[in-house]
Formats: C-alpha cells, structure tokens, sequence
C-alpha cells in the first residue's frame, strides 16, 4: 500500500493525542465515559493507524524496538507473539484480580476501593480495586484486536 | 437394618474408577489387565453380597447422596431381592468374563479402551439395578448404551463392525429417549402421590417412594389420563434395550463384537435390563392393558427369534437370535399378571444368564480353536474338545428346557402362567392363543438347542483343521457358569430360597411362597411341555431342510426383515442429510450468510407471531426531536448510498457515515459510553476494512436470480430487526425500574464510581466481562489458527 505524506504527517500528529486520549479513557473510566475496553479500542486505532501509514516494520523496529529478521511472513512469527502475550498477560491479570479476595475470604472479583485525600495537584484521589481488573480487559482487548488487525492485514 | 450407603456407592464407583484407571494398569500389567478387571468386578459382588441380609429381608432405600438440589435429582439407590440378583448377576459373571478375555483376546489392538469400556459398562449395569432416582437410571441406562457401542464397534476398522454398533446405538439410545419422556410423565403424577420434598414444579424422581405406594400411583395416573402414554413409552423403552419385535434386529448384529462382550452385553446383562426395568415397574402399572401389551409382545418376539435362530448359520448369530427369543418369554413371563407371572420372569432371568452366558463362551472356545464359526463347517467336537462338549451338553439342554434342566422349570412356569392367564382375565380367544403360541415357539428352541448341541456330536466335517482345548482360563468360567446351572437343575428350590424368591417378592403385587420341582402328576404345563420336547425331537432330523425353508421367505420377501426396513430408513435419511448439507455447506462463505440470516429471520418472526399479537396501529407514533430526526435522516440516506456505491472504497466509507450517525444518536440519546465505544469500534472497522480491500476483487457478475435474493433477504432481516426493536421497546417497562435504581443508587457507596456503566462492568457484573475476555481472546485465537495454521499447513 502506499502511503502519502500527508498521511504521514497526520499519522505523526494525531497518534500520540490519539494515546493519550486512549490513557485518560483508561483512567477516567470509573467515574467518566470510558473504561478498559474503550481505552483498548481506541489504542488499537492508534496502532493501526502507524501500521497504515508506516507499515509493519516500522511498528516492529520503530515503535516496539524489536530486531526485525526481513523476509519472514509477518504475521507467523513476529509481531503476533508479542501481540499474543498481551492477551494472554490480560487475561491473567483480569483473573488474578479476582482471585486477591479469595485471600481475604471473600467471594470471587469482588472489588473495594479507597479515596486518598491531601494529596499534591489532584487533592483527592481514589482508587479503586476495579482498576487492575479494567486494566486486565484493556491488555486483552488491545492485544486481541492488534492481532486480528496484524493478521488479517498480512493477507 | 437397611443396606449400608459406602457399601452400596462403592460398589457402583469402583468400576468406573478403575476404568478411569485403566491406562494406568495396562501400563504396568499389559494383557493381564484382564485379571485386574476380574479383582474389580469380584469386589463389587463381594461389597453388594455383603448387603445380601439387609436387603432380602427389609429392602430399603440408601440414604440419598444430593446431586443437583435445585432440580430435586439425588444419587438415590435402593437394594432389595430383584436389584441385587441382577447387580450380582451383572458382576459375577462380569468376573468370569474378565478372566476368561486375556487368553481370547490374546495379542489384539485396543486393548486399554476394550478393557475401560468393559468395566465402565458393568459399572452403568449395577448403577441401573441398583438406582432409585429416575434421572440417574436414566443416565445409567444410556451410559450402558455408550459403552456398549464402543464394545461392539471394537474392529475399528471393519465396516460391519461399525453398522452393528452404529445400529445398536441408534436403535438403544433411541428407545432410552422415550424411557426419558415416561420419566418426566411418572414424575409429574408422583408429586400428587409421593410428595416433594421441596414441592417443586419440576417432580419427584424418587422410584423408590413410588414403588411404596403401588396402587396409589396407578390410580393417580389412570385419573390423569396418563396411564397408557406412560405404559407404551416404557415399553417402548424397555423394548429396544431388550430387542423385542420388531426391534429385535439388532441384536444379531451386535455379534461383531469380540465374543466375551458378546456373552457379557448381549446375553447376561445389557439386554437384559430392559426385563429388568419391566419388573421394576410390573407392581405400578399392573393390569390389563399390561397382560396385552407385553405378554402379546414377548410372546411374539420368542416365536420370531426362535424361527429366525432355526434359520441362522453362523453359531453366535443362532445364540443372538436364541436370546432375543428368551428376553421374550421374560417379558412375556413378566406381562401375565398372576403369580406364576412374576415367578416365570425372575426365575428364567437367572436360568439363562447362567446358560447363555456359558453358551456364548463356548461358542468363542469353538470359534477361537477351530478358526470357523460356520454352523455347516462344525461337527464332531466332542473328540477334541471333551470339557466343552460336557459343559456344553448342560448349558444346551437347559435352553431346549428339558427336564430336568433349570431352563425346564422356568419355562414350565411361563406354561402355566399363560394357562392361568384367562382365568384372571376375560381374554377371550387370547386364553388359548397363549399357551398355544408359547408351545410353538418352544418347539423351535429345542430344535435349535439340539442344532447347537450337534457341533460336539455327529461326524467329523473334513475341511476341520486341528483343533485343541482352550488354556484353563477360557474353560473355567463356562464350567462355572455351567456347574451352577447343573447346581439348579438338580435342586431348583436352592435357587429359589436364595435370591429368586425375594426378586418375586419385589416383582409381584401379591407375593406368596414359591415352589419349584419335578413334576409328579399331570397337569396341563406338564402336557405343553411335552408337546414342544416331542415335536422339537421328532422334527430335528428334518433340521436343514426347515433351515432352508425359513431362509427362502426374506430371500424373496425382503420387507419381511426388520433389517430391510431400518436399511430403509437410515440410508434415506443419510441420503437427505447429505444433500441438505450440499446446499446450505456448499463452501461459500454467501451460501452461509443466506442460510444463517434467512433462519434467524424466520425463528424471529415466527416467535413473535406466536406469541405476541401484533397490533401495527399501536405502534406507529412518531415521536422524535428534530435533531434525532436529522441524525437517522442522514443515517437513511448513507445506507441508500452503500447500497447504490460503485466501488469498495465509497461503500466502506458512506457505511462508516452511517455508523457515526448512530454514535451520534447515542449522545442525543443520553448515552456517551455507548456513543464513545461505537465512534472508536466504528474507526477501527474502518481502517480494518482499508486494510483488506485490496484483496477483495472489484466487482463480479450476479445473476437476475441472486439480485432478487438478496433484495428479498436484505429486506426480511431489515423488517426483522424493526419488528424486534418495536416490539422490545414497545415492551419495556414504564419509568425505571428495580434493577435500574439498585444500580444508580449503589453504584458510589459499593463501587465508588459515578460512572455506573463501568461500575457495571467492572464491579456488580465482573464475571460477564471476564467471560467476554474469553470471548475477545477465543476470537483472537481462532483467527490466528484459521489463517496462520492454514498456509503452514499448505507448507507441510
């Protein structure tokens, strides 16, 4: 495919507001419109709009920092395994959460939260224990859809 | 006393455990892990022996294991005389058949699954005997069905072997289904008898409460209007298990499997739990209709399978068709009402397990040292298997039912019992049909008996090569099986005082003592019997030529086998079913979409005409604010526009004008999560599509034909999913509800977070989001395997 230089240049624009965006999502989420699986989505969209403008490779050596061995099918053995670990990093997180109440006799994914006051800038803060779970689906999600996305791109 | 729980639960596990295990002890025993089956099954019989007092005297239900509370099902077991003597039958000669496999099935293939699936099957056999709870007998019975279709189908590569344990398994586990309607039937009426002990809607499985209250369960039904629909299903039920006519088909066939499971499945046990099951439910459902039923049933059954065993020319083929003959007279012992009913019934259940069961081992003894199972191949024997012939010579005249042989005395009770028939009942012509019909068909057991006997006497054939008696293994468990038998036909009222007595007890509605012995004076049973002996002695020299005349009839008649027909109708079917499969799986990913789209249209719409009458006026009314209506005006004219696109590229984009009107319609809704989530999946769809358009080829030439189709199918999923979302919001509640004002008022104080969607998510309903993780990564994965794994395949 090829890409212009204006397509470039948005990319190189709109990425990281794209991220950043993806973060607060993330974050926001107990309290705002947005969550794990939004956040996921929207990350994903990031990615595969380098993958669009950019290609393969450079996602690979550019962004993730990985050695690139040219030549081989793209979506066998390279960017999927990383891609894979993600979802599967996701989901363990997701169950671990909910396995941490049983330690305290409580039924499975059950969640708590606390609220931090006094502290610098944001003045009160809370965390809740949702958050670990939430970022379980956001590892799943991005790395479910970047796989598909690689994949399905590669034919 | 009642019987004791962990005796009765291990009994039953044991083999299933050790059939768990049996990889295990194959690995350490080899062929010897024939013997270790044979340690399992003597300690079942050994555990269930144990309970022999308890349960002869006061049967009793075993304290109830609970198993799923909430349907009412329990693991209930209940012991008294009739259980036991098939649980012990079902393990006895399980033990000699363990012990006589490892020298017949020296150095075959399969042995760890022939084993395990041996075991698990005497396993479901004492699971049925012995089960009070409906739901359990149910899943014991078809488990036996499982297993045994492994069994016979053990040639894996031999295709007769395959049809007959295919044909098995259609025509078993088709008749248990029916078993399970009557089932569901019975427990609906036993709430009204027995009670619940949680009064729920779903029933009363518990067989053993209703066995308590005999007469008040048949007065329940018959009121319901149940009694018949539940009579025929059992029997339908119990039917098929016991290969009755005109099911009795597959029971010769069922031969392809190795002889010891032949001896085990389809003379002593799995066949026989069909009788079994019909004198558990003989004290409930008693009556006229059951003397019509099932004494007509047996009857014709013995007759048929009798004639067609006359006609048979293999040794294990007569054996087969021989006991579908004797699983009749039991059913038909069971369906006179009288005493002599019962006793008929549970006594001959003994006799010819002891008989058959030794039969069918000799029969693999002969098959296995002369290498011919052909009856005209066979003769002579005597010389060289000496053993054999004299057990053979007791086990044979036992089935002719000669005297003094055990098959006499319970046959001789059948006589009476169908003698004593019309004096109970006003059955007219039937009075006299019956014994004559009963006479007639013994007459051509004994003539196959003697057929049978006269392998091991007569001349020599030439073709016979050397032949040797079998290793010790292989003979003494016939010899067993066939001291036993001589241990009752010398003294019938052992028998009778040891186990047959109280199986009568459990069977008949009024149980009395029980006699059995030698006849002293003449009486008309006396006479029948010696009608059927002497014809059946007088006819045996014109054997061959009574052979050849049966086998003409099918020969020129082919309807006439029942064979034919299930020929008929399952090749049909496959017939049908595979060009149904050509049509909807054709391999095109549009024919799927066709039929997939086309079907959940026309369930949806068929349920809502069901159920819910539509009243189109109601629902018309539109009531939007002009800025929804712009929205979905716009959202209207994007999807005429994919529609009219001429390339790939504009449809993908004006579709992605549709999908933002609907992100849009969602702010307006009040809905920013939903409107958040359909922007982002919106863009990364997109994209997707951007990314794979390439491939796509440009446009193809559809035909008039698949235009029109697709307009008219486009048009029913678009009317559909109107009607739904109509109807569904037409049907929501007015105002909020009680879910939604649980979740707006705990979502700070229990989640804390203002965001109640997420909340959601991720506090009240996290199971359902872990649950869609799966979902996500199953999907992932799946794609991964569907096209990495395809090209490597091409490589390799």
């Amino acid at each position: 495919m090829t890409t212009t230089v204006i397509m470039r240049t948005t990319a190189r624009v709109i990425v990281p507001i794209i991220l950043v965006v993806a973060v607060s999502l993330f974050v926001e989420g107990h309290n705002l419109p947005g969550g794990g699986f939004i956040g996921g989505v929207l990350t994903t969209t990031a990615f595969a709009i380098i993958y669009l403008a950019f290609g393969l490779d450079f996602l690979e050596r550019g962004v993730l920092g990985r050695d690139v061995d040219p030549g081989k099918e793209p979506s066998r053995d390279r960017v999927v395994v990383a891609y894979r670990r993600v979802f599967e990093y996701g989901l363990a997180i997701a169950i671990g959460s909910g396995l941490v109440p049983l330690l305290f006799g409580r039924p499975f994914l059950t969640q708590t939260f606390v609220e931090l006051e006094g502290v610098p800038i944001y003045h009160h803060v809370e965390i809740a224990s949702a958050l670990a779970f939430d970022f379980g689906v956001y590892c799943v999600v991005v790395g479910g859809l970047l796989t598909i996305l690689s994949v399905v791109g590669a034919e | 006393m009642s019987p004791d729980q962990a005796v009765v639960v291990a009994a039953v596990a044991l083999p299933f455990v050790a059939a768990a295990l049996t990889p295990l002890l194959f690995r350490l025993l080899g062929e010897r892990t024939g013997y270790a089956g044979a340690v399992v099954a003597i300690t079942s019989f050994t555990l269930l022996a144990s309970q022999y007092t308890e349960a002869t005297t006061s049967s009793g239900t075993v304290p109830p294991l609970p198993w799923i509370p909430s349907l009412d099902v329990v693991l209930r077991f209940y012991v008294d005389g009739w259980g036991l003597l098939f649980a012990l039958l079902a393990s006895g000669i399980g033990t000699l058949i363990f012990l006589y496999s490892p020298a017949y099935m020296h150095g075959e293939s399969h042995l760890v699954r022939y084993y395990a699936a041996l075991l698990a099957f005497m396993g479901s056999i004492l699971g049925v005997a012995l089960a009070a709870d409906l739901i359990a007998i149910f899943l014991f019975w078809e488990l036996t069905s499982l297993a045994s279709y492994v069994l016979i189908g053990h040639y894996t590569a031999d295709d007769s072997s395959q049809y007959a344990a295919r044909m098995a398994m259609v025509v078993t586990v088709g008749g248990g289904l029916f078993l399970l309607v009557g089932f569901l039937l019975l427990s609906i009426v036993a709430v009204d008898v027995v009670g619940s002990a949680s009064a729920s809607a779903v029933g009363v499985y518990d067989l053993s409460a209703m066995l308590d209250n005999p007469d008040a369960m048949q007065s329940a039904l018959r009121d319901r209007g149940l009694f018949l629909p539940v009579l025929g299903l059992l029997a339908i039920g119990a039917g098929t298990k016991s290969a009755q006519v005109p099911l009795h088909f597959w029971l010769p066939n069922a031969m392809a499997a190795p002889t010891p499971v032949s001896a085990f499945l389809h003379s002593a046990t799995m066949v026989k739990v069909g009788v079994y099951f019909v004198g558990r439910m003989r004290p409930i459902l008693v009556g006229e209709e059951w003397l019509f039923l099932f004494a007509t049933l047996g009857l014709t059954t013995m007759t048929v399978c009798a004639i067609l065993a006359v006609a048979a020319t293999d040794i294990k083929e007569l054996l087969a068709y021989s006991t579908a003959s004797h699983l009749g007279l039991m059913i038909a012992g069971f369906g006179f009402t009288s005493i002599y009913g019962a006793e008929t019934g549970v006594f001959h259940l003994l006799n010819h397990a002891l008989f058959k069961a030794a039969l069918f081992l000799v029969a693999g003894i002969v098959a296995h040292e002369a290498g011919t199972r052909r009856i005209d191949a066979l003769g002579g024997l005597r010389h060289d298997l000496p053993v054999t012939a004299a057990i053979t010579v007791v086990v044979a005249l036992s089935m002719a039912g000669i005297p003094p042989f055990n098959g006499f005395y319970s046959k001789e009770l059948l006589f009476e019992a169908a003698v004593e028939a019309s004096h109970y009942h006003d059955i007219g012509a039937l009075g006299w049909l019956y014994p004559a019909v009963a006479v007639f068909g013994s007459i051509f057991t004994v003539l196959y008996s003697l057929r049978f006997l006269g392998l091991f006497f007569g001349a020599r054939p030439d073709g016979l090569g050397d032949v040797h008696e079998p290793s010790i293994t292989m003979l003494v468990p016939p010899a067993v099986l066939a001291a036993l038998a001589a241990v009752v036909s010398v003294d019938p009222e052992v028998a009778v005082r040891v186990i047959v007595q109280s199986g009568v007890d459990a069977t008949a509605t009024d149980p009395e003592a029980m006699h059995v012995g030698l006849p002293t004076s003449y009486s008309t049973p006396v006479g029948m019997s010696a009608i059927a002996i002497g014809v059946g002695f007088l006819a045996y020299p014109f054997y061959d030529r009574i052979h050849r005349g049966i086998r003409s009839v099918p020969a020129a008649a082919p309807p006439v086998s029942a064979n034919w027909w299930y020929d008929a109708v399952v090749g049909n079917l496959t017939g049908a079913g595979s060009w149904l499969g050509s049509r909807v799986h054709n391999g095109l990913l549009r024919t799927y979409a066709t039929w997939t789209l086309a079907a959940t249209c026309a369930f949806a719409l068929a349920g809502f005409a069901a159920t819910v009458a539509v009243a189109p006026g109601e629902l018309v009314g539109i009531d939007a604010t002009p800025a929804i209506a712009l929205v979905l005006a716009v959202a209207v004219v994007a999807a005429i526009a994919v529609v009219t696109a001429d390339s790939h590229v504009a449809g993908i984009l004006t579709l992605s004008i549709l999908g933002f009107m609907i992100a849009i319609f969602y702010i307006l809704a009040s809905a920013p999560d939903l409107a958040l989530t359909q922007l982002v999946v919106e863009t990364l769809v997109l994209l997707i599509f951007l990314l794979v358009i390439e491939e796509i080829p440009e446009y193809y030439e559809v035909g008039l034909g698949g235009v029109a189709r697709d307009a008219v199918l486009s048009l029913a999923v678009g009317a559909t999913a109107f009607v739904t979302v109509l109807l569904t919001t037409d049907a929501r509640p007015e105002g909020s509800t009680d879910v939604a004002r649980y979740y707006a008022e705990s979502a700070v104080p229990e989640g804390g977070g203002t965001n109640i969607v997420n909340v959601i998510l991720v506090d009240f309903r996290g199971f359902d989001t872990l649950g869609e993780l799966v979902v996500v990564t199953l999907a992932a994965i799946s794609i991964l395997t569907l096209i990495v794994m395809r090209s490597r395949g091409d490589d390799e």
